[in-house]
């Protein structure tokens, strides 16, 4: 019997009844990202729910990756820039995140030592700490080791991937000691035992066993560098998706189709990632998440 | 020996032990960055709201202290400014809405999820993910585009159509307060619907299936085991998300930053406390650091009574090995 949930006796009715109702509670979600994304195919927003405003066309996708963002008008944007600068910020957090979530799960999860459990309690505290309350003492920090000019943009950026991986450091512990629980203890006994270094085990033995949770990791660090607005719009030089849509979306010159197209684009990593690894996004977000 | 020092010397006894561990070498990165983007910048905002710190003038106002300067003028503030006291009412009813929208929805949404066959199930469970992991920017965007005050707005395009209104209304500057609580409550409550969600669903996933079969057996509904079998045996859960989110709440800005900015929503009434500090601190015009790190001092007062009793409640052990389900 796989999967035994509810038992067989359920009535086709009455769950198609219960599916029904919710998928009429998701339909205000379901409309709304649809729309966004129509509406980047159409010549003007189909946000209205009026077919008659539908004129299928791909001239705002063209205009946008030109770097245009007006229909006529001369102002051009660098828009691979702005893709290259989110993709870096979100690389950047990832790689940072999963080196020190897979350093300090280990830890957590294998080592008994002095203060460990201030430590867990520690990280428990500081993901619900305050953001708000935060990035104001961050960005104190921030502006006290300003560099010369010519640096300020490899700066910003090296800032807000490290202060923004900071943030997740917490929740990458947590799922990574997750995974290393799962290992069973002789593995790593008998590697000790054969004289490996606590970090030879940690990197020739477990991490190869856990690739699922890395790769966890590393998607979950990804998909925080990318979509986050805040730091990169407080930090960062240069723009990123995120900034751009702040400043193009309500600018009275925006032609809007082209914002919504902007955004699309923006979505893509997440949902391509929703298609190709469903079952590890639910991993990541069981393991922890914040509301 | 007095007791004090014995446990200073007990505490530093146990720091050396762990500086001189192998485990403190796997840990120093992340204590190292946990010392610079949590303890320092803590304790910088507690310096910062004794200064008169504004335009981020570091140079000239950094060293000045004022005493608590910064918290007279919030708490008269709160008291005579009509925008604060908004924006402090604000915070009560999002939080409160909010919190009943993500609990009862997560709750809702985990038990109709257990009734229908697992495929459908998982996909329904994704979608309702797809919030909390859509960039910021973007989800701003489409809620901007759903409650627009013109004519392309989805709401309104829907109720032109439904022959209720003869013009765009505009919800979240129009109908004050209701209008723009009613969006900030939305767009917040989607994202956290998920949270509960997934606690929910892990935990009915652990509940010993013989109970069902036996209900069934005898003839049960799904309304009889939802109320009989389900909810009571989600007591406890259902208390560990309420104040988890309670907490999350209570901090939440990021999801609320754009639709203020962009004028969807009313200022007064789509701030709220997390938020005004933000915007307090850095939004043009306003950069008034000492005022925002002394109303953020407040919030994080406020907010460490309520994640200590949420410790007390839970019993620490318990959220050191949460009570779900290994998914």
């Amino acid at each position: 019997m796989p999967g035994m949930r509810d038992v067989e006796v359920r009535s086709r009715a009455s769950e198609a009844l219960i599916l029904l109702v919710i998928l009429a509670v998701s339909l205000p979600l379901i409309t709304g990202y649809s729309l966004l994304i129509l509406s980047g195919f159409s010549k003007s927003m189909v946000t209205n729910l009026d077919p008659s405003s539908f004129y299928p066309t791909l001239m705002n996708w063209i205009l946008l990756l030109q770097g245009r963002t007006a229909q006529f008008a001369g102002i051009r944007v660098n828009i691979w820039g702005i893709v290259a600068n989110t993709l870096v910020v979100a690389l950047g957090v990832s790689a940072l995140v999963t080196l020190v979530g897979s350093l300090t799960g280990y830890a957590v999860s294998r080592m008994n030592f002095a203060g460990r459990k201030h430590i867990m309690m520690l990280l428990i505290l500081l993901h619900a700490f305050p953001g708000s309350v935060l990035v104001v003492g961050v960005a104190f920090i921030y502006r006290m080791f300003m560099p010369p000019l010519e640096y300020i943009r490899f700066y910003s950026f090296f800032y807000v991937i490290v202060a923004r991986a900071a943030i997740e450091i917490p929740m990458a512990t947590w799922l990574m000691k997750g995974f290393f629980d799962m290992i069973p203890w002789e593995i790593e006994w008998s590697a000790i035992v054969d004289g490996a270094s606590r970090f030879r085990v940690w990197w020739n033995v477990l991490l190869p066993m856990i690739k699922p949770g890395v790769a966890a990791v590393m998607l979950f660090g990804f998909l925080a560098g990318w979509m986050d607005l805040i730091y990169v719009r407080t930090f960062l030089v240069d723009r990123t998706l995120a900034t751009f849509i702040e400043a193009n979306a309500e600018a009275e010159y925006a032609y809007l189709p082209l914002v919504a197209v902007a955004g699309t684009l923006y979505l893509l990593p997440t949902i391509i990632f929703f298609i190709a690894a469903q079952r590890l996004i639910f991993t990541i977000s069981v393991s922890g998440i914040k509301g | 020996m007095p007791k004090s020092s014995v446990f200073s010397s007990k505490a530093l006894h146990g720091f050396k032990q762990f500086v001189r561990s192998e485990a403190s070498r796997f840990l120093a990165l992340a204590l190292f960055l946990v010392a610079v983007f949590y303890i320092i910048p803590i304790c910088i905002s507690v310096y910062m709201s004794f200064t008169p710190l504004r335009n981020w003038n570091i140079d000239r106002y950094a060293g000045i202290f004022v005493g608590l300067e910064n918290y007279y003028r919030f708490f008269y503030l709160l008291a005579n400014d009509p925008s604060v006291k908004s924006v402090f009412l604000t915070t009560a009813v999002f939080v409160a809405l909010t919190l009943a929208v993500n609990v009862l929805g997560g709750l809702s949404l985990a038990i109709a999820t257990f009734f229908v066959n697992e495929r459908a199930a998982g996909g329904l469970q994704l979608l309702w993910l797809l919030p909390r992991m859509t960039p910021i920017a973007v989800y701003s965007l489409i809620w901007y585009y759903f409650f627009h005050p013109s004519s392309i707005g989805t709401i309104n395009g829907i109720l032109y159509k439904l022959g209720l209104i003869s013009k765009p209304i505009d919800i979240g500057q129009g109908i004050i307060p209701w209008g723009a609580w009613a969006i900030i409550v939305f767009v917040n409550g989607l994202v956290g619907v998920s949270y509960g969600m997934i606690v929910f669903t892990s935990a009915i996933n652990n509940i010993p299936k013989e109970l069902v079969i036996a209900a069934r057996v005898d003839g049960a509904s799904n309304w009889d085991i939802t109320r009989k079998i389900l909810v009571p045996m989600l007591r406890w859960h259902i208390l560990y998300v309420t104040t988890w989110q309670l907490l999350s709440l209570l901090t939440t800005y990021d999801h609320l930053f754009l639709l203020v900015k962009w004028g969807l929503v009313n200022r007064d009434y789509g701030t709220t406390w997390s938020l005004y500090i933000y915007n307090t601190a850095f939004l043009t015009g306003l950069q008034d650091q000492g005022l925002a790190a002394a109303a953020g001092v407040i919030l994080v007062i406020v907010s460490s009574i309520l994640g200590f009793i949420t410790l007390k409640l839970m019993g620490f052990d318990k959220l050191i090995k949460p009570p779900r389900g290994d998914l």
